[in-house]
Protein backbone atom coordinates (compact mmCIF):
# COMPACT_ATOMS: atom_id res chain seq x y z
CA UNK A 1 0.00 0.00 0.00
CA UNK A 2 1.60 2.94 -0.88
CA UNK A 3 1.74 6.36 1.51
CA UNK A 4 -0.58 8.75 -0.38
CA UNK A 5 -0.11 12.08 0.74
CA UNK A 6 -2.62 14.82 1.21
CA UNK A 7 -2.04 18.45 -0.19
CA UNK A 8 -3.64 21.93 0.12
CA UNK A 9 -3.91 23.37 -3.39
CA UNK A 10 -4.94 27.12 -3.52
CA UNK A 11 -6.24 28.57 -6.76
CA UNK A 12 -7.21 25.39 -8.38
CA UNK A 13 -9.66 26.42 -10.81
CA UNK A 14 -7.06 27.12 -14.14
CA UNK A 15 -3.52 27.39 -14.88
CA UNK A 16 -1.00 25.50 -12.10
CA UNK A 17 -3.91 24.89 -9.51
CA UNK A 18 -6.07 22.87 -12.09
CA UNK A 19 -2.93 20.55 -13.17
CA UNK A 20 -2.31 19.81 -9.42
CA UNK A 21 -5.67 18.51 -8.83
CA UNK A 22 -5.78 16.46 -12.09
CA UNK A 23 -2.03 15.30 -11.86
CA UNK A 24 -2.33 14.17 -7.92
CA UNK A 25 -5.46 12.95 -8.02
CA UNK A 26 -3.86 10.57 -11.43
CA UNK A 27 -1.19 9.13 -9.23
CA UNK A 28 -3.58 8.13 -6.24
CA UNK A 29 -2.95 11.46 -3.75
CA UNK A 30 -5.65 13.08 -1.65
CA UNK A 31 -6.57 15.98 -3.07
CA UNK A 32 -8.32 19.42 -0.92
CA UNK A 33 -8.52 22.15 -3.34
CA UNK A 34 -9.59 26.13 -3.14
CA UNK A 35 -11.31 28.47 -5.56
CA UNK A 36 -13.11 31.90 -4.84
CA UNK A 37 -16.14 29.71 -6.81
CA UNK A 38 -17.11 26.46 -6.13
CA UNK A 39 -18.50 25.90 -9.50
CA UNK A 40 -15.81 26.97 -11.35
CA UNK A 41 -13.82 24.32 -9.93
CA UNK A 42 -16.27 21.72 -10.08
CA UNK A 43 -16.63 22.21 -13.29
CA UNK A 44 -12.92 22.51 -14.03
CA UNK A 45 -11.97 19.57 -11.95
CA UNK A 46 -15.03 17.71 -11.83
CA UNK A 47 -15.57 14.53 -8.90
CA UNK A 48 -13.18 11.90 -7.21
CA UNK A 49 -13.27 10.54 -4.12
CA UNK A 50 -10.17 11.38 -3.15
CA UNK A 51 -11.15 14.87 -3.94
CA UNK A 52 -11.96 17.88 -2.00
CA UNK A 53 -13.59 21.14 -3.59
CA UNK A 54 -13.73 23.97 -1.40
CA UNK A 55 -14.90 27.55 -1.86
CA UNK A 56 -12.57 29.81 -0.03
CA UNK A 57 -12.15 33.85 0.12
CA UNK A 58 -8.35 33.32 1.13
CA UNK A 59 -7.72 37.02 2.52
CA UNK A 60 -10.55 35.89 4.73
CA UNK A 61 -8.52 33.91 7.60
CA UNK A 62 -11.73 32.13 9.04
CA UNK A 63 -12.56 31.08 5.53
CA UNK A 64 -9.45 29.44 5.27
CA UNK A 65 -9.53 28.31 9.00
CA UNK A 66 -12.32 26.23 7.90
CA UNK A 67 -11.08 25.21 4.80
CA UNK A 68 -8.29 23.55 6.24
CA UNK A 69 -9.90 22.17 9.26
CA UNK A 70 -12.15 20.33 6.94
CA UNK A 71 -9.83 18.73 4.49
CA UNK A 72 -7.87 17.78 7.70
CA UNK A 73 -11.06 16.33 8.93
CA UNK A 74 -11.68 14.78 5.92
CA UNK A 75 -8.00 13.09 4.71
CA UNK A 76 -6.48 12.97 8.35
CA UNK A 77 -3.70 14.36 7.80
CA UNK A 78 -2.64 17.48 5.52
CA UNK A 79 1.02 16.69 3.93
CA UNK A 80 1.86 19.28 1.57
CA UNK A 81 0.70 22.91 1.11
CA UNK A 82 0.88 24.84 -2.33
CA UNK A 83 0.18 28.48 -2.27
CA UNK A 84 -0.34 28.97 -5.96
CA UNK A 85 -3.12 31.76 -5.77
CA UNK A 86 -2.32 35.02 -6.82
CA UNK A 87 -2.39 37.32 -9.90
CA UNK A 88 -0.26 39.48 -11.93
CA UNK A 89 -0.72 43.74 -11.97
CA UNK A 90 0.64 45.73 -14.61
CA UNK A 91 1.22 49.56 -13.59
CA UNK A 92 3.58 51.85 -12.32
CA UNK A 93 3.28 53.16 -8.54
CA UNK A 94 1.79 56.11 -10.01
CA UNK A 95 -1.00 55.05 -12.31
CA UNK A 96 -2.07 52.61 -9.61
CA UNK A 97 -4.26 53.25 -7.19
CA UNK A 98 -3.84 52.86 -2.89
CA UNK A 99 -6.65 50.32 -3.30
CA UNK A 100 -5.42 48.37 -6.92
CA UNK A 101 -2.24 48.00 -5.23
CA UNK A 102 -3.33 47.01 -1.66
CA UNK A 103 -5.33 44.41 -3.60
CA UNK A 104 -2.82 42.53 -5.39
CA UNK A 105 -0.80 41.84 -1.90
CA UNK A 106 -4.28 40.74 -0.49
CA UNK A 107 -4.13 37.88 -2.29
CA UNK A 108 -0.78 36.98 -2.98
CA UNK A 109 0.42 37.71 -0.03
CA UNK A 110 -1.38 38.17 3.22
CA UNK A 111 -4.17 35.17 1.27
CA UNK A 112 -0.98 33.03 1.77
CA UNK A 113 0.27 34.25 4.76
CA UNK A 114 -3.28 32.91 6.21
CA UNK A 115 -3.08 29.48 4.89
CA UNK A 116 0.61 29.53 6.63
CA UNK A 117 -0.88 30.49 9.80
CA UNK A 118 -3.59 27.76 9.70
CA UNK A 119 -1.83 25.32 8.55
CA UNK A 120 1.04 25.15 10.61
CA UNK A 121 -0.35 24.08 13.98
CA UNK A 122 -1.33 20.76 11.63
CA UNK A 123 2.25 20.45 10.54
CA UNK A 124 4.08 21.23 13.68
CA UNK A 125 1.52 18.89 15.57
CA UNK A 126 2.65 16.19 12.74
CA UNK A 127 6.43 16.68 12.94
CA UNK A 128 6.09 16.67 9.12
CA UNK A 129 4.69 18.53 5.84
CA UNK A 130 5.98 20.64 3.11
CA UNK A 131 5.00 24.10 2.46
CA UNK A 132 5.87 24.91 -1.15
CA UNK A 133 5.14 29.10 -2.03
CA UNK A 134 4.92 29.59 -5.11
CA UNK A 135 6.59 33.01 -6.02
CA UNK A 136 7.85 33.81 -9.49
CA UNK A 137 10.71 34.78 -11.63
CA UNK A 138 9.24 38.70 -10.89
CA UNK A 139 9.97 37.57 -7.26
CA UNK A 140 13.79 37.17 -8.13
CA UNK A 141 14.69 40.28 -10.48
CA UNK A 142 12.97 42.99 -10.92
CA UNK A 143 13.60 43.04 -14.72
CA UNK A 144 9.79 44.25 -15.71
CA UNK A 145 9.09 47.20 -16.59
CA UNK A 146 5.52 48.29 -15.10
CA UNK A 147 5.23 45.27 -12.45
CA UNK A 148 6.61 46.58 -9.58
CA UNK A 149 3.71 46.01 -7.52
CA UNK A 150 3.40 42.68 -8.74
CA UNK A 151 7.28 41.99 -8.07
CA UNK A 152 6.96 43.61 -4.82
CA UNK A 153 4.41 41.10 -3.54
CA UNK A 154 6.42 37.68 -5.28
CA UNK A 155 9.55 39.44 -4.11
CA UNK A 156 7.74 39.06 -0.19
CA UNK A 157 6.61 35.54 -0.99
CA UNK A 158 10.15 34.96 -1.45
CA UNK A 159 11.93 36.85 1.47
CA UNK A 160 9.33 34.99 4.28
CA UNK A 161 9.57 31.48 2.70
CA UNK A 162 13.79 31.87 3.27
CA UNK A 163 12.54 33.04 6.89
CA UNK A 164 9.83 30.29 7.15
CA UNK A 165 11.75 27.68 6.06
CA UNK A 166 14.44 28.59 8.96
CA UNK A 167 12.18 28.49 11.62
CA UNK A 168 10.23 25.63 10.75
CA UNK A 169 12.73 23.32 10.19
CA UNK A 170 12.99 22.30 14.07
CA UNK A 171 9.60 20.54 13.11
CA UNK A 172 10.98 18.43 10.31
CA UNK A 173 9.04 20.61 7.44
CA UNK A 174 9.94 21.69 5.06
CA UNK A 175 9.88 24.95 2.85
CA UNK A 176 10.37 25.56 -1.31
CA UNK A 177 9.98 29.05 -2.79
CA UNK A 178 8.99 28.20 -6.53
CA UNK A 179 10.18 30.50 -9.07
CA UNK A 180 8.29 29.98 -12.35
CA UNK A 181 9.29 32.57 -15.48
CA UNK A 182 6.85 32.52 -18.12
CA UNK A 183 4.32 29.57 -18.49
CA UNK A 184 1.34 29.03 -20.70
CA UNK A 185 -1.66 29.60 -18.63
CA UNK A 186 -4.40 32.31 -18.38
CA UNK A 187 -1.74 34.18 -15.99
CA UNK A 188 -1.36 37.11 -19.17
CA UNK A 189 -5.53 36.95 -20.29
CA UNK A 190 -7.81 39.35 -19.85
CA UNK A 191 -9.51 38.12 -16.96
CA UNK A 192 -5.94 37.58 -14.93
CA UNK A 193 -3.92 39.87 -15.81
CA UNK A 194 -4.70 43.55 -13.85
CA UNK A 195 -4.24 46.65 -14.89
CA UNK A 196 -4.67 50.09 -14.52
CA UNK A 197 -8.15 51.95 -14.03
CA UNK A 198 -6.18 55.09 -15.15
CA UNK A 199 -3.12 54.76 -17.00
CA UNK A 200 -0.34 57.32 -17.94
CA UNK A 201 0.60 57.22 -21.05
CA UNK A 202 3.78 59.16 -20.77
CA UNK A 203 4.92 55.89 -18.94
CA UNK A 204 6.26 54.19 -22.63
CA UNK A 205 8.31 51.72 -21.58
CA UNK A 206 5.57 50.40 -19.09
CA UNK A 207 2.84 51.27 -22.20
CA UNK A 208 5.14 48.56 -24.65
CA UNK A 209 5.37 46.54 -21.63
CA UNK A 210 1.65 46.08 -21.49
CA UNK A 211 1.33 45.95 -25.32
CA UNK A 212 4.12 43.09 -25.28
CA UNK A 213 2.23 40.93 -22.64
CA UNK A 214 -0.94 41.01 -23.70
CA UNK A 215 -0.84 40.88 -27.05
CA UNK A 216 2.65 38.92 -27.90
CA UNK A 217 3.76 37.58 -24.73
CA UNK A 218 0.29 35.98 -23.96
CA UNK A 219 -0.41 32.06 -25.90
CA UNK A 220 2.94 32.21 -26.40
CA UNK A 221 4.88 31.53 -23.43
CA UNK A 222 7.80 28.94 -23.19
CA UNK A 223 7.03 26.76 -20.23
CA UNK A 224 4.70 24.21 -20.82
CA UNK A 225 2.61 24.00 -17.36
CA UNK A 226 2.14 20.65 -17.11
CA UNK A 227 5.98 19.70 -16.80
CA UNK A 228 6.29 22.50 -14.49
CA UNK A 229 3.75 20.99 -11.80
CA UNK A 230 4.80 17.37 -12.72
CA UNK A 231 8.36 18.95 -11.38
CA UNK A 232 7.11 20.35 -8.26
CA UNK A 233 5.59 17.23 -7.39
CA UNK A 234 8.63 15.46 -8.31
CA UNK A 235 10.03 18.03 -5.90
CA UNK A 236 7.73 16.58 -3.04
CA UNK A 237 9.00 13.42 -3.26
CA UNK A 238 12.55 14.50 -2.54
CA UNK A 239 13.88 14.38 1.18
CA UNK A 240 15.59 17.11 0.90
CA UNK A 241 14.20 19.22 -0.83
CA UNK A 242 15.61 22.47 -1.76
CA UNK A 243 14.59 25.73 -0.89
CA UNK A 244 14.78 27.95 -4.51
CA UNK A 245 12.95 26.24 -7.12
CA UNK A 246 13.41 28.02 -10.20
CA UNK A 247 11.27 26.94 -13.29
CA UNK A 248 12.11 27.34 -16.97
CA UNK A 249 15.05 28.49 -19.10
CA UNK A 250 13.98 32.00 -19.01
CA UNK A 251 13.85 31.91 -15.64
CA UNK A 252 17.69 30.16 -15.32
CA UNK A 253 18.84 33.08 -17.29
CA UNK A 254 17.20 36.03 -15.38
CA UNK A 255 18.15 34.48 -12.35
CA UNK A 256 22.06 34.18 -13.48
CA UNK A 257 21.54 37.83 -15.19
CA UNK A 258 20.29 39.41 -11.54
CA UNK A 259 22.94 37.76 -9.45
CA UNK A 260 25.97 39.12 -12.29
CA UNK A 261 24.10 42.50 -11.88
CA UNK A 262 24.06 42.73 -8.03
CA UNK A 263 27.73 41.23 -8.25
CA UNK A 264 29.01 44.31 -10.17
CA UNK A 265 27.10 46.53 -8.02
CA UNK A 266 28.24 45.29 -4.98
CA UNK A 267 32.15 45.44 -6.41
CA UNK A 268 31.71 48.82 -7.53
CA UNK A 269 30.29 50.19 -4.16
CA UNK A 270 32.19 48.21 -1.57
CA UNK A 271 34.24 51.05 -0.54
CA UNK A 272 31.39 52.98 0.20
CA UNK A 273 29.80 49.66 1.76
CA UNK A 274 31.89 49.19 4.44
CA UNK A 275 32.47 52.77 5.36
CA UNK A 276 29.86 53.00 7.49
CA UNK A 277 31.09 51.56 10.81
CA UNK A 278 31.82 52.94 13.95
CA UNK B 1 28.55 69.47 1.69
CA UNK B 2 28.57 73.37 1.32
CA UNK B 3 29.27 73.89 -2.37
CA UNK B 4 26.27 71.35 -3.22
CA UNK B 5 23.17 73.15 -4.83
CA UNK B 6 20.34 73.64 -2.88
CA UNK B 7 17.63 70.60 -3.28
CA UNK B 8 14.76 69.63 -1.62
CA UNK B 9 14.09 66.87 0.56
CA UNK B 10 11.52 64.90 1.82
CA UNK B 11 12.11 62.51 4.31
CA UNK B 12 9.71 60.01 6.02
CA UNK B 13 10.02 58.76 9.93
CA UNK B 14 12.23 61.48 10.86
CA UNK B 15 12.11 62.16 14.27
CA UNK B 16 14.43 59.44 15.43
CA UNK B 17 17.16 56.59 13.78
CA UNK B 18 18.71 56.82 10.64
CA UNK B 19 15.64 59.71 9.61
CA UNK B 20 16.81 61.77 12.26
CA UNK B 21 20.40 61.90 11.26
CA UNK B 22 20.08 62.49 7.51
CA UNK B 23 17.49 65.27 8.46
CA UNK B 24 20.52 67.30 11.20
CA UNK B 25 22.96 66.88 8.42
CA UNK B 26 20.73 68.23 5.78
CA UNK B 27 19.83 71.42 7.68
CA UNK B 28 23.32 71.58 8.65
CA UNK B 29 24.07 72.05 5.22
CA UNK B 30 21.48 74.33 4.51
CA UNK B 31 19.59 72.36 2.46
CA UNK B 32 15.37 72.16 2.37
CA UNK B 33 13.88 69.56 4.36
CA UNK B 34 10.24 68.71 4.61
CA UNK B 35 10.73 65.84 7.30
CA UNK B 36 7.29 63.40 8.63
CA UNK B 37 6.34 61.81 11.78
CA UNK B 38 3.44 60.56 13.28
CA UNK B 39 3.43 62.75 16.09
CA UNK B 40 5.28 66.48 15.22
CA UNK B 41 6.16 67.49 18.62
CA UNK B 42 8.67 64.51 19.39
CA UNK B 43 9.70 65.54 15.71
CA UNK B 44 10.44 69.30 16.34
CA UNK B 45 11.62 68.36 19.85
CA UNK B 46 14.13 65.98 17.99
CA UNK B 47 15.27 68.39 15.21
CA UNK B 48 15.63 71.33 17.58
CA UNK B 49 15.04 73.99 15.67
CA UNK B 50 12.94 76.47 14.05
CA UNK B 51 14.93 77.13 10.81
CA UNK B 52 13.28 78.31 7.64
CA UNK B 53 14.49 75.50 5.46
CA UNK B 54 12.78 72.74 8.09
CA UNK B 55 9.27 72.26 7.52
CA UNK B 56 8.04 69.55 9.97
CA UNK B 57 4.47 68.07 8.90
CA UNK B 58 2.40 65.39 10.68
CA UNK B 59 1.31 62.34 8.27
CA UNK B 60 0.11 59.02 8.80
CA UNK B 61 2.29 57.04 5.84
CA UNK B 62 -0.31 54.31 5.40
CA UNK B 63 -2.96 56.82 4.54
CA UNK B 64 -3.09 58.16 1.18
CA UNK B 65 -4.60 61.42 1.82
CA UNK B 66 -2.54 62.22 4.45
CA UNK B 67 0.63 61.25 2.01
CA UNK B 68 -0.93 63.63 -0.82
CA UNK B 69 -1.15 66.36 1.49
CA UNK B 70 2.40 66.04 2.91
CA UNK B 71 3.88 66.15 -0.50
CA UNK B 72 1.74 68.45 -1.75
CA UNK B 73 2.55 71.00 1.02
CA UNK B 74 6.23 70.60 0.51
CA UNK B 75 6.23 71.42 -2.81
CA UNK B 76 4.18 74.72 -2.25
CA UNK B 77 6.69 75.77 0.42
CA UNK B 78 9.59 75.27 -1.14
CA UNK B 79 8.55 75.37 -5.20
CA UNK B 80 10.23 71.53 -6.05
CA UNK B 81 11.05 68.10 -4.54
CA UNK B 82 14.14 66.68 -5.62
CA UNK B 83 14.81 63.68 -3.15
CA UNK B 84 12.07 61.22 -1.80
CA UNK B 85 14.32 59.16 1.44
CA UNK B 86 11.30 56.77 2.34
CA UNK B 87 12.94 55.72 5.91
CA UNK B 88 9.78 55.11 8.02
CA UNK B 89 9.78 51.83 8.79
CA UNK B 90 10.64 49.15 12.01
CA UNK B 91 11.20 45.84 13.13
CA UNK B 92 8.99 43.17 13.08
CA UNK B 93 9.87 39.71 14.80
CA UNK B 94 8.46 37.02 15.39
CA UNK B 95 7.27 33.21 13.13
CA UNK B 96 4.94 33.50 10.33
CA UNK B 97 2.50 31.25 12.74
CA UNK B 98 2.79 33.51 16.09
CA UNK B 99 2.35 36.96 14.48
CA UNK B 100 -1.63 37.91 13.62
CA UNK B 101 -2.91 38.84 10.15
CA UNK B 102 -3.53 42.76 11.74
CA UNK B 103 0.23 42.44 12.94
CA UNK B 104 1.29 41.29 10.12
CA UNK B 105 -0.64 43.77 7.99
CA UNK B 106 -0.11 46.79 10.50
CA UNK B 107 3.79 46.18 9.36
CA UNK B 108 2.99 46.16 5.61
CA UNK B 109 1.13 49.63 6.48
CA UNK B 110 4.13 51.72 7.23
CA UNK B 111 7.26 49.55 6.08
CA UNK B 112 5.52 48.94 2.29
CA UNK B 113 2.38 50.89 1.62
CA UNK B 114 3.18 54.11 3.36
CA UNK B 115 6.11 54.01 1.08
CA UNK B 116 3.93 53.02 -2.34
CA UNK B 117 1.63 56.17 -1.20
CA UNK B 118 5.06 58.90 -0.97
CA UNK B 119 6.17 57.55 -4.23
CA UNK B 120 2.49 57.61 -6.04
CA UNK B 121 2.36 60.94 -5.25
CA UNK B 122 5.59 62.40 -5.29
CA UNK B 123 5.85 61.59 -9.48
CA UNK B 124 3.48 63.46 -10.28
CA UNK B 125 5.87 66.17 -9.36
CA UNK B 126 9.65 64.46 -10.27
CA UNK B 127 7.92 63.96 -13.78
CA UNK B 128 6.76 67.46 -14.25
CA UNK B 129 10.86 68.65 -13.25
CA UNK B 130 12.31 65.85 -15.42
CA UNK B 131 14.50 64.80 -12.20
CA UNK B 132 14.56 63.62 -9.14
CA UNK B 133 15.72 60.75 -6.45
CA UNK B 134 13.77 58.23 -4.89
CA UNK B 135 16.00 56.66 -2.15
CA UNK B 136 13.84 53.53 0.05
CA UNK B 137 15.67 52.54 2.91
CA UNK B 138 15.05 48.49 2.70
CA UNK B 139 17.10 46.31 4.95
CA UNK B 140 19.78 43.40 4.31
CA UNK B 141 17.08 41.15 5.74
CA UNK B 142 15.58 42.56 2.45
CA UNK B 143 18.39 40.50 0.50
CA UNK B 144 18.35 37.49 3.05
CA UNK B 145 15.94 36.94 5.85
CA UNK B 146 17.50 35.94 9.14
CA UNK B 147 14.92 33.07 11.07
CA UNK B 148 12.60 34.68 12.92
CA UNK B 149 11.97 37.60 11.13
CA UNK B 150 9.69 36.21 8.37
CA UNK B 151 7.30 39.62 7.89
CA UNK B 152 9.53 42.13 8.29
CA UNK B 153 11.83 40.26 5.40
CA UNK B 154 9.09 40.21 3.44
CA UNK B 155 8.13 43.78 3.77
CA UNK B 156 11.91 44.54 2.88
CA UNK B 157 12.28 42.12 0.33
CA UNK B 158 9.42 43.97 -1.36
CA UNK B 159 10.75 47.23 -0.80
CA UNK B 160 13.76 46.22 -2.70
CA UNK B 161 11.56 44.24 -5.45
CA UNK B 162 9.60 47.52 -6.28
CA UNK B 163 12.69 49.37 -6.21
CA UNK B 164 14.20 47.86 -8.94
CA UNK B 165 11.00 48.23 -11.18
CA UNK B 166 10.55 51.57 -10.08
CA UNK B 167 14.39 51.97 -11.39
CA UNK B 168 13.25 51.54 -15.29
CA UNK B 169 9.87 52.87 -14.76
CA UNK B 170 10.83 56.08 -14.37
CA UNK B 171 14.34 56.58 -15.64
CA UNK B 172 13.26 58.43 -19.17
CA UNK B 173 12.10 61.11 -16.80
CA UNK B 174 15.65 61.34 -15.59
CA UNK B 175 14.05 60.40 -11.98
CA UNK B 176 16.52 57.83 -10.20
CA UNK B 177 15.92 55.27 -7.70
CA UNK B 178 17.84 53.53 -5.01
CA UNK B 179 17.22 50.96 -2.46
CA UNK B 180 19.30 50.94 0.25
CA UNK B 181 20.38 47.65 2.80
CA UNK B 182 21.35 48.83 5.65
CA UNK B 183 22.93 45.73 8.26
CA UNK B 184 22.98 46.91 12.07
CA UNK B 185 23.25 49.88 12.78
CA UNK B 186 23.25 51.81 16.21
CA UNK B 187 19.78 53.42 16.38
CA UNK B 188 16.58 52.38 18.73
CA UNK B 189 15.56 50.06 16.37
CA UNK B 190 15.83 47.48 18.53
CA UNK B 191 14.31 49.30 21.93
CA UNK B 192 10.92 47.57 22.64
CA UNK B 193 9.29 51.26 21.80
CA UNK B 194 10.70 50.25 18.28
CA UNK B 195 11.04 46.72 17.88
CA UNK B 196 7.38 44.43 17.81
CA UNK B 197 7.67 41.27 18.79
CA UNK B 198 4.34 39.13 18.76
CA UNK B 199 1.01 39.38 21.54
CA UNK B 200 1.32 35.54 21.75
CA UNK B 201 4.58 33.55 20.68
CA UNK B 202 4.52 30.19 20.76
CA UNK B 203 7.20 28.98 22.94
CA UNK B 204 8.32 25.79 20.90
CA UNK B 205 9.14 27.96 18.40
CA UNK B 206 12.71 27.66 20.32
CA UNK B 207 15.02 28.96 17.18
CA UNK B 208 12.91 31.72 16.34
CA UNK B 209 13.51 33.13 20.38
CA UNK B 210 17.45 32.01 20.14
CA UNK B 211 17.96 34.36 16.93
CA UNK B 212 15.71 36.93 18.92
CA UNK B 213 17.77 36.63 21.83
CA UNK B 214 20.93 36.93 20.08
CA UNK B 215 19.85 40.12 18.79
CA UNK B 216 18.85 41.65 21.78
CA UNK B 217 22.17 40.97 23.09
CA UNK B 218 23.38 43.44 20.16
CA UNK B 219 21.31 46.31 20.99
CA UNK B 220 23.12 49.27 21.72
CA UNK B 221 26.18 47.86 20.09
CA UNK B 222 25.41 47.16 16.56
CA UNK B 223 28.81 48.25 14.48
CA UNK B 224 26.96 50.75 12.52
CA UNK B 225 27.33 54.50 12.48
CA UNK B 226 24.28 56.16 11.75
CA UNK B 227 25.93 59.16 11.39
CA UNK B 228 27.63 57.85 8.33
CA UNK B 229 24.72 55.98 6.77
CA UNK B 230 23.24 59.21 7.15
CA UNK B 231 26.04 60.98 4.87
CA UNK B 232 26.37 58.16 2.62
CA UNK B 233 22.91 57.97 1.61
CA UNK B 234 23.08 62.18 1.40
CA UNK B 235 26.07 61.67 -1.30
CA UNK B 236 24.21 59.55 -3.05
CA UNK B 237 21.13 61.61 -3.55
CA UNK B 238 23.50 63.88 -5.30
CA UNK B 239 24.98 61.71 -7.15
CA UNK B 240 23.94 61.64 -10.89
CA UNK B 241 25.15 58.05 -10.93
CA UNK B 242 23.57 56.38 -8.23
CA UNK B 243 23.40 52.19 -7.41
CA UNK B 244 20.12 50.73 -7.67
CA UNK B 245 21.25 48.45 -4.70
CA UNK B 246 23.57 49.89 -1.58
CA UNK B 247 24.22 47.79 0.84
CA UNK B 248 25.56 49.80 4.10
CA UNK B 249 28.27 47.96 6.50
CA UNK B 250 30.12 45.09 6.58
CA UNK B 251 27.80 42.61 7.84
CA UNK B 252 26.16 43.82 5.43
CA UNK B 253 28.21 43.46 2.65
CA UNK B 254 29.39 40.09 3.78
CA UNK B 255 26.17 38.36 4.60
CA UNK B 256 24.81 39.81 0.52
CA UNK B 257 27.93 38.06 -0.83
CA UNK B 258 27.39 34.81 1.26
CA UNK B 259 23.52 34.73 0.28
CA UNK B 260 24.91 34.72 -3.43
CA UNK B 261 26.70 32.00 -3.18
CA UNK B 262 24.82 30.01 -1.52
CA UNK B 263 21.83 30.82 -3.60
CA UNK B 264 24.22 30.62 -7.28
CA UNK B 265 25.71 26.96 -5.94
CA UNK B 266 21.67 25.92 -5.31
CA UNK B 267 20.84 26.93 -8.46
CA UNK B 268 23.36 24.81 -10.15
CA UNK B 269 22.85 22.06 -8.90
CA UNK B 270 18.79 22.20 -9.88
CA UNK B 271 19.79 23.65 -13.47
CA UNK B 272 18.88 20.64 -15.01
CA UNK B 273 15.17 20.27 -13.29
CA UNK B 274 14.88 24.33 -14.18
CA UNK B 275 15.61 23.69 -17.71
CA UNK B 276 13.27 20.88 -17.90
CA UNK B 277 9.98 22.59 -18.22
CA UNK B 278 9.70 24.24 -21.52
CA UNK B 279 7.93 22.69 -24.41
Amino acid sequence: MSTNKTWFITGASKGFGLLFVQQLLAKGDNVAATSRNISDLEKAAGTHPNFLPLEVDLTNEQSVATAINTTVAKFGKLDVVVNNAGYGLLGTLEELSDAESRGNFEVNVFGLLNVIRQAMPHLRAQGSGHIFNISSIGGFTGNFPGFGIYCATKFAVTGLSESLAAEVKEFGINVTIVLPGYFRTNFLEAGSLAVPKNSIDAYRSTRDSQQAHQNDINGNQAGDPEKGVAKIIKVAEEANPPLYLFLGSDALNLAHAKIAAVDTEIAAWRAVSVSTDF
Amino acid sequence: MQDKIKKTWFITGASKGLGLAIVKQLLAAGQNVAATSRNIASLTTAVGTTHKNFLPIQANLADDTSVKQAIAETNTTFGSIDVLINNAGYGIGGSLEELTDAEVRTAFDVNVFGTINTIRHVLPYMRQQQSGHIINIASIAGFTAGTGWAPYAATKFAIVGLTEVLADDVRAFGIKATVVAPGAFRTNFLNDDSLAIPQNPIADYADVRASHQHYLTMNGNQAGDPEKAAAVMIEAGFNPNPPVHLFLGTDAYTRALAKIESLTNEIELLKDITTSTDY
